[in-house]
């Protein structure tokens, strides 16, 4: 059974490039939802389940920062997991974002760096999760 | 101080044409690809220990085929799609140079890349790296200001 994914940022080929390489790369893929924005982005996991968040953290209208802290607060969708995919290159800023996600991926990235990400989060490509973990709540620690 | 600006914005806007679309720069474009003339240009504006702006201008089709090799689709790309990979190179182009030359513990905001009337560099440019990409060739121009900014004391 596929993951079911959301991926949230506010450039559509950029979106296109990450499904894309989720699928190229291994990934086992449910079904796929797409956001712009992180108010997009909350809205889509209030009307579907979703084993794993991709975000972006600069975009307009709600940005991936707030959007996770408001997954935090949420106890239906606190412990899912969230991979940060961004261009930010600070170092403070990458730790403190890798503090509040599950796993950092930095633009540009390539098919191998993703799926290293995700099989650390949520087991081989198989799909199982990791030892010791389920799908929702791993990597979580606030 | 300005050679090191130059090189570091080359080296990153190369690796960023490389990594995202799978496209191969040269450090000096050829006379054909020299002679395109601007198709469109991309602005970032950003803010942190110092502010500025960065200007990625394409030519030779160069949108077409970030657009396509980021799709990993033949045939044209919606006008749409074009616009929207040239925003996001210009995007990764300026995270990635900004802690090059500020340190990697500063703190930058970058804007929401927006498309504008292609123009000459301006008189203020801080940094200024040209690369051969495809058939034509692409320009990427850095301003930098305030008191913190490098290459202004």
């Amino acid at each position: 059974m596929g993951l079911n994914i959301l991926v949230v940022d506010d450039s559509g080929v950029m979106r296109a490039m990450i499904i894309k390489t989720l699928k190229m790369c291994g990934v086992p893929v449910g079904e796929i939802h797409q956001a712009a924005n992180g108010e997009e982005g909350l809205k889509q996991l209030e009307n579907h389940w979703v084993d794993l968040v991709l975000v972006d953290i600069n975009m307009p209208v709600m940005g991936g920062e707030e959007m996770i802290d408001r997954m935090r607060q949420n106890p239906v969708t606190k412990d899912i997991p969230v991979v940060v995919v961004s261009t930010e290159s600070s170092q403070s800023r990458i730790e403190m974002l890798e503090k509040k996600s599950s796993g950092f991926v930095h633009k540009p990235f390539n098919p191998e760096i993703i799926k290293g990400v995700i099989d650390g989060i949520v087991g081989g490509t198989d799909g199982k999760p990791a030892e010791g973990k389920t799908l929702q709540g791993v990597g979580q620690d606030f | 101080m300005e050679s090191q600006l130059k090189e570091k914005l080359y080296k990153a806007s190369a690796r960023t044409f490389e990594d995202l679309a799978f496209l191969l720069p040269s450090e000096t474009p050829g006379e054909a690809q020299a002679a395109q003339p601007v198709e469109r240009a991309v602005l970032v504006r950003f803010s942190g220990p110092f502010s500025g702006r960065l200007v990625l201008k394409v030519s030779g089709g160069l949108p077409q085929a970030l657009a396509a090799n980021m799709l990993g689709e033949d045939g044209p790309a919606p006008e749409g799609a074009k616009a929207d990979a040239l925003k996001e190179a210009a995007n990764v182009i300026c995270g990635n140079y900004l802690p090059e030359i500020a340190g990697p513990r500063e703190v930058f905001r970058l804007e929401a890349p927006e498309l504008i009337e292609p123009a000459p560099a301006g008189p203020e440019v801080s940094a200024r790296a040209e690369l051969g990409v495809e058939e034509g060739r692409c320009e990427v121009e850095f301003y930098a200001e305030g008191p913190g900014a490098p290459g202004r004391g």
